[in-house]
């Protein structure tokens, strides 16, 4: 897989993208080319049929766009499940054919890398394969999969109709400030959200929550959250430590219920 | 196996199967034990260690493993390959089904608390459903042999909704964990105890069983024997006896008579060859779990059977009970960016909040009849294939949302007894066949108003306890919302209840059947009520007491 080198940072200055997706393509084999069309030529116009005009928010490098939604027509995945007596110990290694075209995945790993990036000694989550879990997962056969696949499949390609309307490029052929102007406007679910990105809203939060989890699965994730579980412990289970015990006994205080407290022995 | 003159022939080798065969073997008796599924071996094929992020989905659940990945359950869930079920229209049934030696045995939640003689009369005390053909101090000593050889952690409480153990009977529990702990002070200020959860999980070695090393989820099976399950237990012990026989892969399509009568055997089919196959026997136990036990008698039909085998009480199939269940969760402020350690422990709720409402109930202060309890979630748990919390943004701080948001949601799983009513059973559905082609199981469903007003309350309390944490609870969900669906919490029994009279029950209280003398049943079939208290001890305790009845009268020659 093709790892993105792009490190979202708002102060670098914007740069041309390395990355080379096979972007026509994509296009081609998605019925929103006339939608797309339509929309490059109703951003000149007040309204659009179906959308109330909304007032057109400048942010440093770009103008949003009226309310739009690729509505993809996805073929069903048709591949078989791992089937219900799987090999537990060692699990399939790729249990269905990934789908993702080259630059969908170059997407989602530039997205990956927004949501997650280096931190100190934590890597992004394109360095710990994350796109590669988010490819298998759209691809899986199951319903919950799958309705994912539309939402995060429509995600992808409403960033690239924002992209074209805003800067007339796909999303990763944009400069940093350019695609994260884009990304401020969805990545906020609350009663600002404006009308025309409310749903986009949605279909990121969703795509951003599975870049998170299986970023926090990983072993460099497990230790950035911080679980400590999964070793065996000789003897006793030995309970909460003296800090976390501190931690709890202020809360107790703090809740008015230090009267009421379990006995710990 | 004409080299092997067994007596006793037992359908099925979870909980009630396992453990007859486990006590019919120690005391001499040869058995042959049938189970519908494959082999399965807990030492070899249990996942031990395994992260989610080395299962396909990071684990998550899939049609195809319901409850997970790694989740131990074969061939099984919700659905069975080419095994279906059918529900009447209106009413909304799930039946868990596992296709392994052991059964369900290898993932249950191993909670193991003690029915009580409050319990067991209920219907002495407000009239409704029916009593056990025991008292109590009948079934104690029972529960003693069972907890001993089983292996359960857990204290004597002392309080009313679970009677004591006698000492050196149960195992050190583990300590409590920093959510329990609050939960527990929050809801003694609302006049609730918390204590330890008694659960099959050794904190001792026991036997060659290894003590828990507080990894891995038991509902993924355990390779070292510390969490209970038959496959490394009663099913080794009885096989080293050299008394026990096992096939696999045989589902049982009937239980065969003779012209008067009277068993003679089963019939089942062996799914490797497809071949419908007879075996003669002494005695025939049903174990197969307690919808398929009944599916098995009500199509075992013959001339002296026209209703099925055993039910001259028209009563196979009704009684059909599950537990309640609902859940409430909310995030408690007061628990984010908090210090962290190993929250893993014996990967279940270690605190648990009893039935505390025995004298409300009695004043009349309650209007719902029958008790539940509460478990208790909230830890620094694996990550896997979600992340909590309101998440907004993206970058460094939303990764310091997830941080913060870590292991700060606790949740009530409410587990209640509900009563049989006449909407709850289970039949033959006339027009459906399995792969064997044998008639399948079609249930029928809704609860009453017992059991909605008990989950009302239930969340209710929950929503109390949480406020005082600190919590923000929103509206909570009708009771008729939140209530899960029958059969969804696995504690399905009473489709072949036992009573004192032959008139409206189908055993005795040996769980031998009123009509047949030489036909048992062992598994959660028999029970007459179904209290909140998780079915699986009890199916064990019974089957072991009845055995070992079994065993008098067969070494007296009675059957």
């Amino acid at each position: 897989m093709q790892k993105p080198t792009i490190m979202p940072n708002p102060n670098t200055t914007e740069h041309a993208d390395g990355l080379t997706p096979a972007y026509t393509n994509h296009l081609s084999r998605r019925d929103s080319l006339k939608l797309l069309a339509a929309l490059a030529a109703s951003a000149m116009l007040p309204a659009l049929a179906g959308c109330e005009p909304t007032p057109a928010a400048k942010t440093a490098s770009g103008t949003t766009s009226a309310e739009h939604w690729p509505e993809l027509k996805l073929q069903p995945i048709t591949a078989k499940g791992y089937g219900k007596d799987p090999n537990l110990i060692m699990p399939p290694e790729a249990p269905w054919p990934l789908t993702l075209t080259a630059a969908q995945l170059s997407l989602v790993a530039l997205l990956s890398d927004i949501i997650v990036p280096q931190e100190g000694q934590s890597p992004s989550a394109s360095a710990v394969q994350v796109p590669t879990v988010i490819d298998e997962w759209v691809s899986a056969p199951y319903p919950s999969q799958q309705r994912d696949r539309l939402t995060i499949l429509s995600a992808l390609a409403w960033l690239d109709d924002e992209a074209a309307l805003r800067f007339a490029k796909p999303f990763t052929a944009l400069g940093t400030t350019q695609q994260l102007a884009i990304i401020d406007d969805i990545a906020y679910d609350n009663e600002q959200t404006p009308q025309q990105f409310q749903r986009i809203v949605k279909a990121f939060a969703r795509l951003r929550n599975l870049v998170l989890a299986a970023y926090f699965c990983t072993p460099e994730g497990i230790k950035d959250i911080g679980y400590l579980g999964n070793v065996p412990i000789a003897g006793a289970y030995p309970g909460p430590t003296p800090e976390a015990y501190s931690h709890l006994n202020k809360t107790l205080t703090e809740l008015g219920l230090s009267d009421f407290a379990y006995p710990v022995s | 196996m004409k080299d092997f003159a067994y007596d006793v022939l037992v359908v099925g080798s979870g909980a009630g199967g396992a453990m007859a065969a486990y006590e019919l073997t120690r005391q001499g008796h040869k058995v042959l034990l049938l189970e519908a599924g494959r082999n399965y071996d807990p030492k070899t094929e249990t996942p031990m260690f395994r992260p989610n992020s080395a299962a396909p989905l990071m684990g998550t659940s899939t049609p195809d493993k319901d409850f997970g990945f790694y989740d131990s359950t074969v061939d099984g869930g919700w659905q069975v390959p080419n095994e279906p079920y059918t529900t009447a229209e209106g009413s909304d049934f799930l039946w868990w089904r596992a296709r392994m030696l052991g059964g369900r045995t290898n993932h249950w939640g191993r909670y193991s608390l003690r029915f009580s003689e409050h319990d067991f009369k209920g219907k002495s005390r407000d009239g409704l459903g029916a009593d056990w053909p025991f008292n109590y101090d009948d079934i104690a000593p029972w529960y003693d042999k069972t907890e001993a050889l089983v292996g359960v952690c857990g204290t004597n409480t002392g309080l009313d909704d679970m009677p004591p153990s006698p000492e050196g009977v149960l195992q050190p529990p583990p300590a409590p964990r920093v959510p329990e702990l609050l939960i527990a002070a929050a809801a003694k200020k609302h006049g609730i105890t918390a204590v330890p959860m008694h659960r099959a999980v050794l904190t001792k070695p026991l036997d060659n069983r290894a003590a828990c090393f507080y990894a891995t989820p038991c509902g993924h099976g355990c390779s070292i024997g510390a969490a209970f399950q038959t496959t490394t237990s009663l099913l080794p012990m009885a096989q080293a006896t050299g008394n026990l026989r096992i096939i696999t892969d045989a589902m049982v399509k009937a239980v065969t008579v003779d012209a008067q009568g009277k068993v003679t055997g089963i019939s089942y089919i062996d799914k490797k060859t497809t071949t419908e196959q007879q075996l003669s026997a002494k005695v025939v136990i049903l174990a197969a779990s307690a919808c398929e036990s009944a599916r098995i008698l009500l199509n075992s039909k013959s001339d002296s059977h026209p209703n099925g085998l055993a039910n001259s009480s028209g009563q196979v199939g009704r009684n059909l009970m599950d537990s309640t269940g609902a859940g409430l969760s909310a995030l408690v402020p007061a628990l984010m960016d908090r210090p962290r350690y190993n929250e893993d422990g014996h990967t279940a709720n270690h605190l648990f909040i009893p039935w505390w409402g025995h004298k409300a109930q009695a004043n009349k202060e309650l209007d719902f009849p029958r008790g539940y309890h509460f478990e208790l979630g909230g830890r620094f748990g694996e990550p896997g294939a979600y992340v909590s919390g309101n998440l907004q943004g993206y970058g460094t701080s939303l990764k310091q949302q997830v941080r913060a948001h870590y292991g700060s949601y606790v949740s009530f799983a409410l587990r209640g007894e509900m009563l049989p009513n006449e909407h709850c059973y289970m039949d033959i559905d006339p027009q459906v066949t399995d792969k064997w082609g044998i008639p399948v199981a079609r249930f029928h469903w809704k609860w009453s108003e017992h059991e909605l007003k008990q989950v009302e309350h239930g969340l209710k309390t929950a929503k109390a306890i949480l406020e005082t944490m600190g919590a923000t609870v929103n509206e909570l969900p009708s009771a008729e919302d939140a209530i899960r669906k029958g059969g969804e919490i696995i504690h399905e029994v009473g489709t072949t209840r036992m009573g004192s009279s032959s008139k409206d029950s189908v055993t005795n209280q040996w769980g031998q059947s009123w009509d047949c003398p030489n036909l048992f049943v062992m598994d959660g079939g028999v029970f007459a009520s179904n209290p909140h208290k998780n079915c699986t001890l009890t199916i064990m305790t019974l089957a072991m007491r009845n055995s070992a009845w079994l065993a008098d009268q067969l070494t007296a020659g009675k059957l």
